[in-house]
């Protein structure tokens, strides 16, 4: 029977095809095997020329599958193209030379291992992933393996090279989207009107259904706009995007939308959606096998790409658009050997025409009749046909079981209306159309054709001219028209339809009566494989809601999305569960609707960084550069070690333009200081400096900085690199809400270089630069100068976050290098080295300093961190005041502290837990490991960490667990690790 | 992505700024509030649906903490203002 089909096949002639250029022909392979492609094909249509019936394999079952919609809609032709996985085959257009090789399928496409899981699904029963590969727990690593090697489709390369992607911007008065008769009708109408217009398609051409069924243009007149595709964009104000997807709706009228490897964001005034309708699939035993298709997905092959996807037909219909899709498989020259319409009349008007025809070619036709089972092995050779008994289901009466190669399955429309759900209309489900339709949108929404429930061309482009009409006054005037009404709107509930009665009875009947052609699966959603049973059981185990159905069993959740399986499935739970489909509802919409590449929302790769005024010389003098926060930095020179060394025995000179940097002027500058941070400001003289700690109200630790009084109204404030921009925000909320007045904070964090020369020969350095008067009493620790060094204008803070004597030296941003190689230059003698952000961290951690972020975080207060001292209780009205108060009195209950290693143990991997053996073996963990270094100068493994407050005693010994499980000890260290008195910062 | 009416800059794109979370003021004396009354302003939100005053920040642009009121269901933005003395409770 199968040889005799294919040699059938073979005999008839080609159907033309209006995408087709029958002259050319390449060549590309699908695993392995080359495939005859003309220019216009797609892969799914060259390979359905070639009679490949298999493209893929199902994502649980490992079923075969075929082409079915030919739009992009259903996951059954997804298929890897070079190192390009989950491509649509139906959608991609053929290339020569392309390499296509089908997923999930080992060792091969036809003889597929995994298919076996087909006999023991047992062990994937819907909700498989909540039930099974649980326990026991010791088999973990084996499930772990068969899962790893059965999940996921397709394969993804990680040496592919990486494509260039990148965004584009759009604006509009109008965007349209979808390009079918009403979506065209609509972006002209809004373009005569004068507004901007852009139009969106998915398609490579516009026309929508018009382009694959056969319609009688002329009863409408030349303008309704199918001719556009001819017009090569005569129209100055409307601008046509096709191969563009439009992914989702965002607020305030934003599209996403990508063609190719490009990213549109579109901002537009209002927004028509005119997108259409998907066809769905019925329910019947092995409804997944190879041969089935919708019929809109035969026309589409047909028409567009000339292809007769099959040469005995069955028909299934439940509207008349089956019956088109039959005739026109007649016409194309397939036999049609029966049209089966779960209608009990006959079809009226233009069907009964094409009914007549087929009649007399010799179909068969059963009304109110239905399709029971397909069968076939590896792709569909019979139809099993039986009258439908009195809940819509087959009746105890005999079947026909007819041969047949296809299967097309007419099984009504669902409005294609995510984006109207992601736009906050109100749908709901019309009883006479059997589908989800929009009854009101929100203001610059419009909608209009098939996605409103219009199936007529008439309507279609009706509607699209009055939408695109009201858009384009709603742009002009800002106002929704008065007398305007929506489509949706303006229908009125009847009486349930025969077309949606029948659809509704082919998904909720279960067979009953018909034991002997039940043999097979009946597949709702064919993504995740799905069946009506799974459906059944699920609810029957509780999750009767949609939303937990949905969760539950993964219906709608594959690549899909839900196209051919949503309203299917809230059929099933409504006729489960005893509701109506108003009370069952709907699962929420959400971008996006079709579906995109990572790299698409990736977009290019850039991250844009910061760099200092002195970023060139650290170039070429081999630094290493990491991010740090926004900036880039030098991590170190070559030897972090001999850093730290040079700094600590010598001279070292390290670049802190990165730092936050604020002026604040006028008289109530020291009010502000006072109210930001915790310690203690009125005081500070001109000429000193002084350490600020910031907290917030909940008196977390913000951020903290030296500030330097510079005259009786100027302060300069600095803040941490990480912190500069988070502290601005922070000090201009409270300034521009009350607390600013009598006070100018001026950002200033660019407009210095400023560098820390740091160590005991830091004076001699700056000495040779400089004619003022260095010495300790003249300018002290915690002192601020303004200086001409090597001919710059400088201030000097003498401050030390490393623990030596240092000086951190702001100078004018354009002075930066010059200024920073005069003082290398200077120290030359003295052996200065330049050093990075680690040795700093090494340099600071000997000092145990904390860095505000690393080793503290959003529950870290100042009494907690160590840092009570900063915390001025006595003082008014500071921010975190309240809250430090109570904290004072109860103590912390966790406290941050130093710690060196035992035993010689290398440095633990900062964020290691501290733990502490229970009882019974098991490990509490009491506190973490926030930093850690091996110290050049103690010599040891030294770090800081929290640990509960009662351990925080110098000399108590505590674990940390390794990554790998091993236990090593520390000590808890008090105070500094290095200079604990801090002598070497006032010399 | 929302669109907001910088009082100063005009109708920008919702990337440009910061939000700042419901308008939340601080107690005028915080030592006077009792612990329920401060830690409610510290940690208790409405999480309205609704029309909500909230905080935004125009970071990308001119620098302004400047107060919107927003319907968070349907995230129209009815009115966008400058921080005045009169909003202190």
């Amino acid at each position: 029977m199968t040889e005799a089909v294919s040699a059938d096949k073979m005999r008839r002639a080609a159907p033309a095809g209006q995408l087709i250029d029958h002259e050319r022909s390449f060549i590309f392979t699908f695993d392995g095997k080359p495939v005859t492609a003309h220019p216009g094909d797609t892969i799914g249509s060259a390979l359905a020329r070639a009679g490949v019936q298999i493209l893929s394999r199902s994502f649980k079952y490992h079923r075969p599958r075929g082409l079915r919609c030919c739009a992009g809609h259903c996951p059954n032709c997804l298929v890897q193209v070079g190192d390009e996985p989950n491509v649509r085959a139906c959608l991609r257009a053929a290339q020569q030379d392309m390499v296509v090789e089908a997923q999930n399928a080992w060792p091969s496409l036809r003889r597929d291992a995994l298919s076996l899981t087909a006999l023991g699904d047992r062990f994937l029963p819907v909700g498989f992933y909540y039930k099974t590969f649980i326990r026991p727990r010791a088999l973990w690593p084996a499930y772990e393996w068969v899962l790893r090697h059965a999940a996921g489709l397709g394969r993804v390369n990680a040496d592919t090279a990486p494509a260039t992607y990148d965004k584009q911007y759009l604006h509009a008065d109008v965007a349209v989207v979808g390009g079918g008769p009403a979506g065209l009708s609509a972006a002209l109408a809004a373009a005569q009107q004068g507004a901007r217009v852009l139009l969106f398609d998915e398609n490579g051409e516009l026309g929508g259904h018009t382009r694959y069924k056969e319609i009688d243009r002329t009863a409408f007149g030349r303008d309704w706009g199918l001719e556009i595709n001819d017009m090569q964009s005569p129209i100055p104000n409307l601008d046509i995007y096709t191969n563009t997807t439009v992914l989702g709706y965002y607020p305030h009228n934003y599209l996403a939308a990508v063609r190719g490897n490009r990213l549109f964001k579109i901002r537009a005034a209002s927004v028509v959606v005119a997108t259409g309708a998907y066809e769905q699939p019925l329910l019947f035993a092995n409804n997944d096998l190879p041969g089935i298709m919708l019929g809109s997905g035969v026309q589409r092959l047909l028409h567009l790409y000339g292809v007769l996807p099959g040469s005995t037909a069955v028909v299934v219909t439940v509207n008349d658009d089956g019956w088109q899709v039959a005739h026109d498989l007649w016409r194309a020259g397939a036999t049609v050997s029966a049209v089966v319409d779960l209608r009990s009349a006959a079809p009226t008007s233009q069907a009964a025409a094409f009914k007549e025809a087929l009649e007399g070619a010799g179909a068969r036709v059963f009304l109110d009749s239905t399709i029971v089972a397909a069968a076939g092995k590896g792709a569909v050779q019979e139809a099993i046909i039986a009258a439908r008994g009195v809940r819509g289901g087959p009746t105890d009466g005999g079947s026909t079981r007819l041969p047949c190669d296809l299967i097309a399955v007419s099984g009504g429309w669902a409005a294609a209306n995510e984006l109207l759900y992601e736009a906050g209309a109100q749908i709901a489900y019309h009883e006479s159309q059997g589908e989800f339709l929009p009854h009101a949108l929100p203001p610059g929404i419009y909608a209009a054709g098939r996605v409103t429930g219009s199936h007529s061309l008439q309507s279609q482009i009706k509607e699209g001219r009055e939408a695109g009409s009201a858009a384009a006054a709603y742009c002009a005037t800002g106002k929704v028209q008065e007398n305007f009404a929506h489509a949706g709107e303006r229908r009125e509930e009847s009486a349930p339809s025969v077309e949606q009665d029948a659809h509704h009875s082919a998904i909720v009947t279960d067979g009953n009566g018909y034991e002997n052609v039940r043999q097979g699966k009946r597949f709702v959603c064919f993504c995740e494989d799905v069946t009506d049973k799974d459906v059944r059981t699920a609810i029957a185990e509780g999750y009767r809601s949609i939303e937990l159905l949905k969760r539950y069993s993964t219906i709608s959740m594959g690549p899909c999305q839900g196209k051919m399986c949503s309203v299917n499935a809230i059929l099933l739970c409504a006729h489960a569960n005893g509701w109506s489909v108003a009370e069952t509802g709907t699962t929420t919409a959400r971008p996006p609707a079709k579906p995109v590449s990572l790299g698409v929302l990736a977009g290019q790769q850039m991250e844009p960084v910061k760099v200092t005024p002195v970023h060139d010389w650290h170039r070429q003098h081999g630094a290493r550069m990491m991010v740090a926060g926004i900036w880039l930095r030098p991590e170190h020179y070559g030897d972090p070690t001999a850093e730290v060394q040079a700094v600590r025995q010598r001279v070292g000179l390290i670049d802190v333009s990165t730092l936050g940097k604020f002026r604040l002027t006028g008289p109530d500058a020291p009010q502000l200081l006072e109210r930001l941070y915790v310690n203690r400001w009125q005081k500070l003289s001109p000429g000193r400096v002084r350490y600020g700690l910031m907290c917030n109200d909940e008196g977390v630790v913000l951020d903290d900085g030296v500030t330097a009084c510079l005259e009786p109204q100027e302060y300069y404030m600095t803040t941490t690199s990480s912190g500069a921009e988070a502290v601005y925000e922070w000090i201009q909320w409270w300034a521009q809400s009350g607390w600013g007045d009598g006070v100018h904070v001026t950002p200033v964090s660019d407009v210095y270089a400023a560098f820390n020369l740091a160590g005991p020969q830091s004076r001699a350095v700056l000495s040779r630069l400089t004619p003022d008067d260095l010495s300790n009493d003249h300018f002290p620790y915690m002192h601020v100068r303004q200086m001409q060094i090597a001919g710059v204008p400088c201030r000097v803070l003498r401050i030390g976050f490393t623990g030596e004597l240092s000086y951190e030296i702001h100078c004018p941003a354009g002075y930066g290098q010059f200024l920073w190689e005069a003082l290398l230059e200077a120290g030359a003698d003295h052996g200065i080295s330049p050093f990075g952000v680690e040795a700093q961290r090494i340099l600071r951690l000997e000092k145990a300093h904390i860095i505000v972020g690393q080793d503290t975080d959003a529950l870290s207060d100042p009494f907690a961190a160590g840092l009570a001292w900063a915390v001025k209780l006595d003082k008014p009205a500071f921010l975190g005041r309240r809250s430090l108060a109570r904290v004072s009195e109860q103590g912390p209950a966790l406290r941050l502290a130093g710690f060196k290693m035992e035993n010689g143990a290398p440095p633990p991997a900062e964020g290691l837990q501290i733990v502490q053996p229970e009882g019974d073996g098991a490990l509490q963990i009491i506190g973490h490991v926030t930093s850690s270094r091996y110290s050049p100068t103690l010599q040891e493994a030294i770090g800081l960490c929290w640990l509960p407050a009662a351990m925080v005693v110098d000399g108590q010994p505590f674990t940390i667990r390794l990554d790998d499980g091993r236990l090593v000890q520390a000590r808890v260290h008090e105070g500094a690790f290095y200079d604990p008195k801090g002598e070497k910062l006032r010399t | 992505m929302l669109i907001l009416d910088c009082p100063n800059c005009g109708a920008r794109n919702t990337q440009e700024f910061r939000y700042g979370g419901e308008y939340n003021p601080r107690p005028a004396e915080p030592d006077a509030a009792d612990d329920a009354a401060w830690s409610s302003y510290l940690y208790m939100r409405h999480n309205r649906l609704g029309l909500q005053k909230e905080w935004w920040y125009h970071r990308a642009g001119c620098g302004l903490w400047f107060l919107a009121e927003r319907d968070t269901g349907s995230d129209k933005v009815s009115r966008t203002y400058f921080w005045s003395r009169e909003q202190i409770p």
